[in-house]
């Protein structure tokens, strides 16, 4: 089942007097379950595709389906609440709300959702203990390692149950042992949850474990490979 | 759960936040305990023009206000007397005779205005009973005999009643008083000798003491001194009902002292029976026919329906009687909102700058809000509620602070004694008691909200044109 549908899409900006086509003619499709990486050199458009396909940004051709929603004719407010109630958004900066504790920033979205007090904490006990945090749950980001904050920002993603997850350079700012360990968190989930990862990326350790790499250069799709990793 | 962060933001830079609530407890205490020290004195001027002067409603023969004329009385007093007692919110009702005439003693004369009361209704109406001076008689007492009257400290002096002799006694006083030994030393040599006047008193002790010590023990030195002879006597003049000049002499009963120095150098009361007999007006003629209602609130509806039901009679409230008082009551509220709204205005842009400031330093936290779903209504929202709650807590804070400051000088007072001339001279107090409503802690509530949510719109509209994008890329 297609839950990203991305038809010659373009996304062309226009530094002073430079033409910069960022996205230049992308077509794609992301199945229910995909554990996909982009990647390129830095520039290649990475960055933008993911934007577009999060709704965070509109492109200036093409035509985008996001869970039968045509990203094209919603307007910015309607983006927002798309954005809420279907996609997942990992940050490279892990961007946890400050003042709130890894459970209250895990049930941040599910509040804004309106879900159930009662469900609300159920799936955020859940999902912390998912990412291996139970025990840290009243703790605020800034008591947490640069790994643990990751993983509740994970957590926060799929709490909700979003169509896919987007991580932007998820393990960038890692060390080796905390990036396995998120990698291991989310491909799990991946298999027990059976959700959409798409990940835009530089670290080998990453493209290590995806089961499907796209490569992008100058904002067009060079090569979409499936490999046989099976996590 | 935006509730929650916002409180949350707002202590997020602790130094910052508790700075800009400071100034608001500041601005708010300085803006509740000025206004509450004028309304002080606006109400205890109030105060005693009601329960001292005038009362709530005054019923007059329509000629008798303007020409002081004995012979406009009112024309039937027992229905005016009926329709006062049977008007809501009445609790009291007296007559009065009131003649014009000359106060005089063989060293001073003064014009005065005579007023015969019936003491006992009077004593249940009016304040001026605690108003007199201990040691200076007994406001009509039983030991006081025939002809006496009740008469203010101001008229005493001007007709030397009231003398400044420095005694043993007085200097026992003044060293009770702490005043230094060495300063009641110096005034030794003034002992025993009789001053009329307090200027005479003031400049003999000029020229003993330095003018520091003049400054600071000046006023205690006058009390010490003050002195009055049990017993006085002033000849009242006035014009009986025929027109012609009579007059009897008056034994003192008491002085009474009040702020208004007007009332005290132009009043005079005596037993109303005494005042018939000597005008040799008729029983049951009155000039005056005064009310006295349960709440001042009542005022304006009670004297308009006296109005209606006197037809042919001059009805008014003490609000119409002293029209400045009234028109100042009412430019004090008017003053209120003006400085309150000035001082919040100021404290306004304050927390515009913080809220901005922090609005700024979390541009990236706003964009992942805003790309994680948080919609323009809830940022909007979240800010709004940061700057309201950084305006209560700051507003509360002065409030309680002003309460308990207030509390306390309401309880202490706030010594004038230094502008008693200036302020007794138009009826002030020079002894304030700030004192303001509990409706007016609710107004400046409401207002402070006000300010915290006109606050929040300019650094709330900022965080609302952020790119979502743009704002994560920032940093």
């Amino acid at each position: 089942m297609k839950v990203v549908e991305i038809n010659d899409v373009f996304k062309t900006y226009h530094d002073t007097e430079v033409e910069v086509k960022a996205v230049n003619g992308v077509t794609l499709s992301f199945e229910r379950g995909d554990f996909a990486v982009i990647v390129g050199p830095s520039g290649s458009g990475k960055t933008t595709l993911l934007n577009l396909i999060g709704g965070l940004d509109q492109p200036t051709a093409g035509e985008i389906i996001v869970a039968g929603h045509r990203l094209s004719e919603l307007k910015p407010s309607e983006l927002i609440d798309f954005r809420m109630e279907h996609v997942g958004f990992v940050f490279q900066s892990y961007n946890l709300i400050p003042v709130l504790t890894a459970s209250e920033n895990v049930g941040f979205i599910m509040s804004l959702q309106k879900w159930p007090k009662e469900k609300r904490i159920a799936r955020t006990d859940e999902m912390l203990q998912s990412v291996g945090l139970a025990d840290r749950h009243k703790s605020r980001p800034a008591q947490l390692s640069g790994g643990q904050q990751q993983r509740v920002a994970v957590a926060r993603a799929l709490a909700p149950r979003p169509e896919f997850i987007l991580a932007d350079e998820p393990t960038a700012n890692l060390d080796t042992k905390s990036a396995e360990t998120l990698l291991d968190i989310m491909e799990k989930l991946n298999r027990e949850e059976e959700m959409t990862f798409i990940f835009s990326t530089h670290d080998a350790r990453v493209v290590k474990r995806a089961r499907r790499v796209i490569t992008l250069e100058d904002g067009k799709v060079v090569s979409d490979e499936r490999t046989n990793h099976n996590s | 759960m935006i509730t929650s962060i916002a409180w949350k933001n707002v202590w997020r830079n602790r130094t910052r936040s508790l700075t800009v609530i400071a100034a608001v407890t500041v601005g708010v205490f300085a803006g509740v305990f000025a206004m509450a020290a004028i309304n002080s004195s606006i109400v205890q001027r109030i105060d005693a023009a009601v329960n001292e002067e005038l009362s709530h409603i005054q019923v007059n023969n329509p000629g008798f206000r303007g020409s002081c004329d004995i012979a406009n009385v009112i024309a039937d007093p027992e229905k005016v007397g009926s329709v006062l007692e049977e008007t809501p919110g009445v609790t009291h009702v007296t007559a009065r005779i009131i003649v014009r005439g000359i106060a005089s003693t063989s060293a001073g004369s003064a014009g005065v205005e005579i007023t015969g009361i019936d003491v006992e209704k009077e004593q249940q109406m009016f304040a001026v009973k605690q108003r007199l001076i201990p040691g200076t008689g007994s406001y009509f007492g039983t030991d006081t005999r025939l002809n006496s009257a009740f008469i203010g400290e101001k008229l005493a002096k001007e007709l030397y009643i009231i003398r400044y002799i420095l005694t043993e006694e007085s200097f026992t006083t003044l060293e009770a008083e702490d005043v230094p030994e060495e300063v009641v030393g110096k005034l030794r040599p003034l002992e025993n000798q009789r001053f009329t006047t307090e200027k005479k008193l003031s400049e003999a002790c000029s020229g003993l003491l330095t003018e520091k010590e003049v400054k600071t023990y000046g006023m205690k030195i006058k009390e010490a001194a003050w002195s009055y002879r049990e017993g006085s006597k002033v000849i009242l003049t006035f014009l009986d009902a025929n027109g012609t000049q009579t007059g009897a002499a008056f034994r003192i009963s008491g002085i009474f002292r009040t702020n208004n120095d007007f009332f005290e150098a132009f009043s005079v009361f005596v037993p109303r029976d005494e005042l018939l007999r000597l005008t040799g007006m008729e029983e049951g003629q009155y000039h005056r026919i005064i009310a006295r209602l349960e709440d001042d609130d009542l005022t304006d509806n009670a004297s308009a329906s006296v109005k209606e039901a006197l037809p042919g009679l001059e009805v008014m409230n003490w609000k119409q009687i002293q029209t400045d008082l009234a028109m100042i009551a009412d430019y004090i509220n008017q003053i209120y909102g003006i400085f309150m709204v000035l001082i919040l205005a100021a404290l306004a842009f304050g927390i515009v700058n913080t809220m901005l400031m922090a609005v700024l330093e979390r541009t990236r936290e706003l964009g992942m809000l805003s790309a994680i779903g948080m919609n323009r209504r809830r940022v909007f929202s979240m800010i709004m509620l940061e700057s309201i709650f950084l305006s209560i807590v700051g507003g509360f804070a002065g409030m309680a602070v002003s309460a308990i400051v207030i509390a306390i000088t309401n309880h202490t007072g706030i010594n004038l004694v230094k502008y008693s001339e200036g302020l007794e001279a138009f009826g002030y107090s020079a002894h304030l008691y700030p004192t303001i409503g509990a409706d007016f802690f609710i107004m400046l509530t409401v207002m402070i909200v006000i300010t915290g949510i006109v606050s929040a719109i300019y650094p709330a509209r900022k965080a609302l044109q952020l790119n979502p994008v743009e704002a994560l890329r920032g940093e």
